[in-house]
């Protein structure tokens, strides 16, 4: 009988952890460990953070669907995990207490991210610092209760400057940002105070509409048009102001500090901010048997997950070899061993990177988040499923190789709200797949902005919603 | 690039709307096909 551990119910492992119930959970032990009691929808918490949803409606219990999908469910934090052969197991602290010893003969890291708010001093709703974040639930909260403090305000007549996008030079997630400023004008022209309020986009990316993806080029009535002609159309449509290029350095109570490409330094006056953090790994330590650290074997200095890339090639080498992103997800070292969703280490990024000449990093580093996420759940469950049952692995998809769609809401209402919808295949860039300047499929991406995208969103807030809980149908439901 | 008038009548326009959220779906269906799904 084969002994399958999970960490971390996101996207990626609460997928993985459906399919293996599925497939091993009679005959096997599927387990998965998990922080929280439940799993949280992220993509709809932009609705919660300007008020227009209750958190709960964005979350369910976990331990009820893995019941009902014949997986183990324990709740608390994987500390250890001791991967060397005949001695393997993951120590957990659990929510009541105790410590768990969890054996495995697979384990899949699906951890998400650290959020390094440590990594700019004075980011961050948590220790002494001043911005907000749209990155956990206890955050979007906190967000949603500063942001209608501030609406209060702007209805007695007082001009607030909000600025919104990344928090540090190297972080990810534009997407999230964007979505948020867009939920935000909305919301304030809704509630009639929207001249009061003066909206600021302050990003790493080297272009609007980046989104660390190196931009996206989509056709519109036979024409070419950029990701970053489409978002300055919506920002200029929204009177939303931007600055790109620009690394925060740090954030104290009324002013953001930034270096920009060209090494100047400069700072930002705001009221309210709410900037994206950097990701890491999470601080699972990994100890081989006579006790020592072998971190270096399963993560690298950022904390994610080695995995079947190719690592250490420069970014032009990079990007002529799609085939350099890892297929199957699986440790080189402990075999055993596999990564999904964020915890696992890309082998570059995918926008161009760029140090100004102080030696700061400015460059948005490769989303993996969302669908991206659910995918490689997938992937790794259906190939733990082989190894278990035939020895082999037969499942694969790359970055590279994938799909990923983003349904940037501007507003909830499914009257006049409004969406951007970015289709891009594939993820990371082929050029020698799809010999054009983008590098990808002219068929398949796509962008376009309106009430169909918002209505699109509603609908995949409802079906992914009933597909991760595992309800009747859930697999004919792609991720 | 820049968004018209003539564009954000399209953009509620409430019958074309239902045609272009029918056209994302299809979208998102076949490069989800187009994907490797293996």
């Amino acid at each position: 009988m084969a002994k399958v551990v999970i960490i971390g119910a996101g996207f990626a492992g609460h997928t993985a952890a459906l399919y293996l119930g599925d497939k091993l959970g009679k005959k096997h032990t599927v387990t998965m460990v998990n922080r929280f009691d439940s799993f949280a929808y992220i993509p709809s918490w932009i609705w919660v953070s300007t008020g227009n949803m209750e958190p709960e409606k964005t979350t369910f219990k976990l331990r009820p669907v893995y019941k009902r999908m014949n997986v183990h469910f324990i709740h608390g934090t994987a500390t250890k995990v001791h991967p060397d052969e005949g001695d393997q197991f993951v120590e957990v602290d659990k929510a009541n207490g105790d410590v768990a010893r969890i054996e495995y003969d697979y384990l899949l890291v699906a951890t998400g991210p650290r959020l390094a708010f440590d990594a700019t001093p004075g980011l961050g709703p948590d220790q002494g610092g001043h911005s907000y974040s749209v990155c956990s639930l206890p955050h979007v909260v906190e967000t949603r209760d500063k942001y209608l403090d501030y609406v209060e305000r702007m209805k007695k007549g007082e001009k607030v400057k909000m600025v919104i996008g990344t928090g540090h030079g190297t972080a990810t997630c534009q997407g999230a940002a964007f979505e948020f400023i867009s939920n935000v004008h909305k919301d304030l022209v809704k509630k009639g105070v929207r001249e009061n309020a003066e909206l600021m986009w302050l990003s790493n990316e080297a272009e609007l509409g980046d989104f660390g993806v190196h931009g996206v080029i989509a056709k519109r009535e036979g024409k070419l048009f950029t990701s970053a002609e489409f978002i300055e159309a919506a920002f200029k449509d929204a009177d939303i102001k931007w600055q790109i290029q620009s690394a925060v350095t740090s954030v104290d109570a009324d002013k953001i500090y930034w270096e920009n490409y060209e090494g100047e330094k400069g700072e930002t006056t705001y009221d309210f901010a709410m900037l994206i953090p950097k990701f890491s790994g999470q601080p699972l330590e990994y100890i081989g048997k006579d006790g020592s650290d072998v971190s270096s074997k399963i993560v690298n200095a950022g904390g994610f997950v080695l995995v079947d890339g190719i690592y250490g090639l420069d970014y032009d080498t990079l990007e002529r070899n799609p085939d350099a992103w890892p297929s199957q997800y699986q440790n080189p070292t402990y075999r055993n061993i596999f990564a999904a969703g964020i915890a696992f280490a890309p082998p570059g990024p995918i926008s161009r990177p760029f140090t100004n000449p102080n030696g700061t990093a400015i460059s948005a580093a490769p989303p993996r988040t969302g669908m991206v996420s659910g995918i490689i759940g997938r992937v790794v469950a259906l190939n733990i499923v082989d190894l278990v049952k035939r020895g082999r692995m037969t499942h694969s998809e790359r970055m590279s190789e994938m799909v990923a769609a983003c349904v940037a809401s501007m507003g909830d209402s499914l009257w006049d709200g409004n969406a951007a919808t970015i289709v891009v295949h594939p993820v990371v860039p082929d050029m020698r797949r799809y010999p054009n300047e983008g590098g990808r499929d002219l068929f398949t991406t796509h962008m376009e902005m309106g009430l169909g995208g918002a209505w699109l969103k509603r609908m995949l807030h409802d079906t992914f919603i009933w597909k991760l809980r595992g309800l009747p149908g859930w697999k004919i439901i792609p991720e | 690039m820049e968004i018209t008038e003539r564009d954000k009548f399209w953009m509620n326009n409430k019958l074309f709307q239902l045609w272009r959220f029918i056209v994302l779906n299809i979208k998102i269906l076949k490069a989800v096909d187009h994907s490797k799904r293996s």
